[in-house]
């Protein structure tokens, strides 16, 4: 079994338990060994930068530092918010020596060094290429077949770019889900933001942005939309009454991260996955059929 | 380096270790403003507030919402032909802002930013619910209800806990943030 | 022979305002507005004297170059003066806390803003016991 550094971030004890659940289910399944990181912090989502951009470097070095310790190569985490900042800490402290010297010296306190060696990855990523789609396909159980999948990658897995990849439109997403049995919708607002953290400071925008999301999903006659972020998930899931409020629509549509549809196909149990509390009626029959 | 600086001087000199090419290079050809998913919200476009900055028009950008109204979803980056990392700019005018109190009234995002970074700092962790109550203030009450709605049917759904949590070696890591923010006692 | 201060400092008013208190009291004084123009400058070696700022560029980045300079051969029996707003910029993280150069070996600090005689008489201080501390010529 291959082992990862991994590193969940502050949403997967909270307001995503269930990609938590999901994302080590399936990485057991798949036969890659998750090691969580011991005492890891925040990293700090997108409120440091406004304050202190030479904080923000800290405190995400610290928890590579951490995985540093572990003589494991690869740093993982699930939250493209979290995957972004600790990807670009380590590639701008590798490229700056008097950054790494200064942030080295705050860690002194906490008896860590960082030399900036870990391959920081996101969960997806690790799973398309370490697995690859050949061997999903054979571990497929249950293929979700006629579950139609809005695929959205939504802004920091993806943005800004980190060398020559496909930014405008990526197919990973597509090419996963079509290997679980599914049918991947062509879905022109996948890479569009979700609003982020404007669900907090400018409501009104991010519920445009979050309708926008909504609306295109289900007027090409998605089943759900898959995440791969827990921020994506929370604001396109949990605020869509208040878009149906804002907006007089009757928007219903099921948000799941792609580890639990992998999970279910992969025929784990949905209790096991977080599945349980989400109404997907649609999923759960392909399943069952 | 003695003639006196103009409010674009500022803000290169502050965008000095941006990623990116500087903001001289902007071709004003409104790809950004274009791509924007928050630009409808906006006081002016991000092509608009670059145009102003050259133009030391200093009040009216501060006093815009544009840059609180960045997601920093980065799109505006990716695709400009010119090069320049527009999300770091924004970050930019919101440090700016921040450092010099001189925002828009009535912003959520300057409160979220400090109430957030204050969390960590006391606690090594960030959690939603508590930083509910820092920004309740600002809204109003049918939001009020609302947002308690929204929390208590995440918590009832189980999905969120009630207590936060707080890492094991705290007085470490403020330790650290105090080698970087050389603020309160030094231990 | 007059002494030569450089001012590394991001505001430009302050910079102005300080520029003018010392060119009259006969000092020559350089500014830079970011750290890495600051620092490139003060590889020419001419200066005698740094008044440095804290919060510039992406954050507490005089505390990062007042380190740097301690550590260059060079630059390292530079006298240097920290003028800092860090309490107003960012008050909200240490509410009523002071500021510690601590783990900085830097000369003095003194907070914005800064009342001109109290300033002259950090400046001259300063210079003095720098000249002092000069190995004297045989």
């Amino acid at each position: 079994m291959k082992q990862y550094a991994y590193y969940p971030g502050c949403s997967l004890e909270s307001l995503a338990k269930d990609y938590q659940l999901s994302a080590l289910e399936v990485s057991r399944a798949l036969g890659l060994e998750m090691r969580e990181i011991e005492d890891w912090n925040c990293c700090g989502a997108t409120a440091y930068f406004p304050v202190d951009e030479l904080l923000a470097y800290t405190l995400v070095a610290r928890n590579l530092a951490i995985a540093e310790k572990t003589g494991l190569t690869d740093f993982v985490a699930p939250c493209s918010a979290c995957f972004k900042n600790a990807y670009y800490t380590n590639a701008y402290l590798k490229k700056d020596p008097d950054l790494a010297d200064h942030v080295n010296f705050a860690l002194e306190e906490d008896n860590l060094h960082i030399a900036g060696i870990m391959n920081v990855r996101h969960l997806i990523e690790v799973i398309l290429e370490d697995v690859g789609l050949e061997e999903i396909r054979k571990r497929i159980a249950h293929p979700l077949k006629g579950l139609r999948i809005a695929p959205y990658y939504g802004c920091q897995i993806l943005r800004p770019r980190k060398d020559h990849e496909e930014v405008e439109n990526p197919r990973y997403f597509e090419d996963l889900l079509s290997a679980i049995g599914a049918e991947p919708l062509e879905y022109a607002s996948k890479t569009r933001c979700c609003g982020a953290s404007l669900i907090i400071t400018n409501r009104k925008a991010a519920l445009e942005m979050v309708r926008i999301l909504l609306k295109e999903a289900i007027d090409r006659g998605a089943d759900v939309i898959a995440t791969t972020c827990p921020m994506c998930n929370v604001n396109l899931q949990v605020y869509q009454s208040q878009v149906n409020r804002e907006f007089g629509t009757e928007y219903s549509i099921p948000v799941m991260y792609f580890t639990q549809l992998m999970g279910m196909a992969l025929g784990i149990a949905s209790h096991r996955l977080g599945v349980a509390r989400e109404p997907v009626p649609k999923a759960r029959e392909a399943v069952t059929a | 380096m003695t003639a006196e600086l103009s409010f674009s001087n500022e803000i290169i000199n502050m965008m000095y270790a941006t990623h990116g090419n500087p903001i001289s290079l902007c071709l004003q050809c409104g790809t950004c403003s274009g791509t924007c998913p928050a630009v409808e919200f906006m006081d002016h476009t991000p092509r608009a507030i670059i145009g102003m900055i050259r133009e030391n028009l200093k009040e009216e950008v501060l006093a815009s919402n544009t840059y609180w109204t960045c997601a920093s979803c980065y799109h505006c980056t990716v695709r400009c032909p010119a090069g320049i990392d527009i999300a770091d700019m924004m970050y930019v005018l919101k440090r700016y802002s921040i450092w010099k109190r001189s925002y828009k009234e009535g912003l959520i995002g300057p409160d979220f930013a400090e109430a957030f970074v204050k969390m960590v700092v006391n606690s090594g962790k960030s959690y939603e619910p508590i930083l509910a109550t820092t920004y309740l203030p600002r809204f109003t009450a049918a939001q009020l209800v609302q947002e308690a709605l929204t929390a208590t049917g995440l918590v009832l759904k189980g999905k969120m806990p009630l207590l936060p949590k707080k890492i094991r070696r705290l007085k470490n890591f403020q330790r650290m943030v105090k080698r970087i923010i050389p603020l309160g006692e030094a231990s | 022979m007059t002494a030569r201060i450089m001012m590394i400092d991001d505001d430009p008013d302050f910079v102005a305002g300080i520029r003018a208190i010392l060119e009259k009291a006969g000092y020559n004084v350089d500014a830079a507005y970011n750290p890495k123009e600051g620092f490139q400058a003060l590889q020419s070696g001419i200066y005698d004297l740094l008044l440095l700022d804290i919060m510039m560029g992406r954050g507490a980045e005089g505390i990062a170059l007042a380190r740097k300079i301690r550590k260059d051969p060079k630059l390292r029996a530079m006298p240097v003066l920290i003028i800092t707003g860090i309490r107003e910029q960012i008050a909200f993280l240490f509410p009523g806390q002071a500021v510690h150069p601590n783990f900085v070996d830097v000369d003095e600090l003194v907070e914005k803003p800064v009342e001109p005689n109290l300033l002259l008489e950090k400046v001259s201080a300063l210079l003095k016991a720098s000249e002092e501390k000069k190995p004297q010529p045989q």
